[in-house]
């Protein structure tokens, strides 16, 4: 798990009594969430369900999600960091200054408020999504709320946990960290593995240039990546693996046309508090799955002449 | 014709994964979604079993799978520093084949967590 402080949707289910999402939108992003896994649910410790709950929305603008909220914290854009240091300072009853607080928006009552009921709590969580991680500060705050959750538990019991988005994005990190011992962004250019975002994630590789070759799978970053980064996508050989003919297809020098994962593909999926869950595809597609063209391209590889770095130049003397 | 009803499938949409849904189809598509949300419905309803692609293009003609990946793999084998990514709308088990593919061409794997 990383080292993050955290649980499964069924002790929420089960136990959570607090319950604040930050920098996110589940009415809309994840509809389900709120009915299946955190508020309406009852649980066994959480008898009367929503009655039993509490929950506080923090972002930076009123969403349909905050007509499920108790309480909703309007942040000013990019002060989460400065917000989350402020409730670490108070959960621990450090002083605040009145101008730092100013900055964020909200007032002393409210954080003061909004500290001491995660602390009263008795089984509290932090969700967070793409609006605390995606935005200033980035990985920052995410380390900042991990943090408080952490220092919670000297008070009492509670959790943090990422609002993942797509489907399986939870699984390509648990499945890298078992291969690799790392979660995104591994260099294997070298015969073992090397972590360092920054440098070898994908946006700044290709911003830079570095890569000669692409294969995307699972993913259309024509779609959503920055246009430089898909410039030169567009420049070196990319191949393409997906169910449909995607922005990235049209710019690739080779598409292969694969089953549907869930719908028409098997397999296992990863739920973003790390449970893996089997697939059911109800139909049979006639195209092959991801899995046996990957397999294949891999076959064809193997078959090549093992890559030899050329002979160092001999020594002058 | 007879529908097929699959029960407890999983929609792997977005992150919840939910895998209480009763999906009602025939041999093409998924005509009844039951339990799913709006996004499920439509992510489920907008994939089918039907052959609306070409196999497989090659610089944008048309192409049989077995070319295409002697193609995919010529790419990747000549690349000094090929890149695997995305990895998101796929099972596990093509994760582990992409991390041991990436492995052997000796290039750089990665997620959408890295965005």
């Amino acid at each position: 798990m990383g080292g993050k402080v955290t649980c499964t949707l069924g002790e929420v289910k089960n136990r959570a009594d607090l319950i604040v999402y930050w920098g996110g939108n589940p009415a809309e992003c994840h509809p389900r969430h709120f009915t299946k896994y955190t508020l309406t649910q009852k649980g066994k410790f959480i008898p009367k369900g929503r009655k039993d709950r509490t929950m506080i929305l923090v972002d930076i603008r009123e969403t349909p999600s905050a007509k499920a909220a108790d309480i909703f914290l309007q942040v000013r854009p990019n002060k989460d960091f400065e917000m989350l240091s402020i409730l670490r300072a108070l959960i621990k009853g450090q002083r605040v200054h009145a101008e730092r607080v100013a900055e964020t928006g909200l007032t002393l009552e409210q954080l003061t408020d909004f500290a001491e009921r995660m602390k009263k709590a008795r089984f509290g969580v932090l969700f967070f999504g793409m609006g605390l991680s995606m935005t200033r500060g980035k990985h920052m705050n995410s380390a900042a709320l991990l943090s408080l959750a952490a220092e919670l538990n000297a008070f009492t019991k509670f959790v943090a946990m990422p609002m993942r988005g797509h489907g399986n994005v939870t699984g390509g990190d648990v499945i890298m960290r078992w291969t690799t011992g790392y979660p995104f962004g591994v260099n294997l250019s070298r015969g073992y593995p090397r972590f360092n975002p920054g440098e070898f994630s994908t946006v700044d590789l290709l911003l830079r240039g570095d890569n000669d070759a692409a294969l995307i799978l699972g993913a259309d970053p024509g779609a959503t990546m920055p246009q430089p980064a898909i410039d030169h996508l567009a420049r070196i050989p990319t191949i393409v693996l997906d169910p449909k003919v995607t922005h990235t297809s049209r710019l690739s020098r080779v598409h292969i046309t694969t089953a549907a994962t869930g719908i028409s593909a098997p397999g296992t999926v990863y739920r973003m508090d790390e449970i893996p869950l089997p697939l059911r595809p109800p139909l049979k597609s006639p195209y092959p799955t991801d899995e046996e063209v990957v397999r294949r391209i891999y076959k064809a590889v193997a078959k090549k002449p093992m890559w030899l770095p050329p002979e160092e130049p001999a020594a002058k003397g | 014709m007879e529908l097929t009803i699959t029960k407890n499938a999983t929609c792997t949409f977005c992150g919840c994964v939910c895998d209480d849904i009763e999906l009602h189809s025939d041999a093409e598509r998924i005509v009844e979604t039951k339990r799913a949300c709006i996004l499920g419905e439509s992510w489920f309803r907008n994939h089918t079993a039907e052959r609306l692609y070409p196999d497989a293009l090659i610089d944008g003609k048309p192409a049989t799978v077995d070319e295409a990946v002697e193609a995919a793999a010529e790419y990747l084998y000549n690349a000094h520093l090929p890149l695997v990514y995305g990895l998101s709308n796929v099972t596990c088990e093509t994760q582990r084949e992409a991390v041991a593919l990436t492995e052997m061409i000796g290039g750089v794997v990665d997620s959408h967590t890295s965005l």
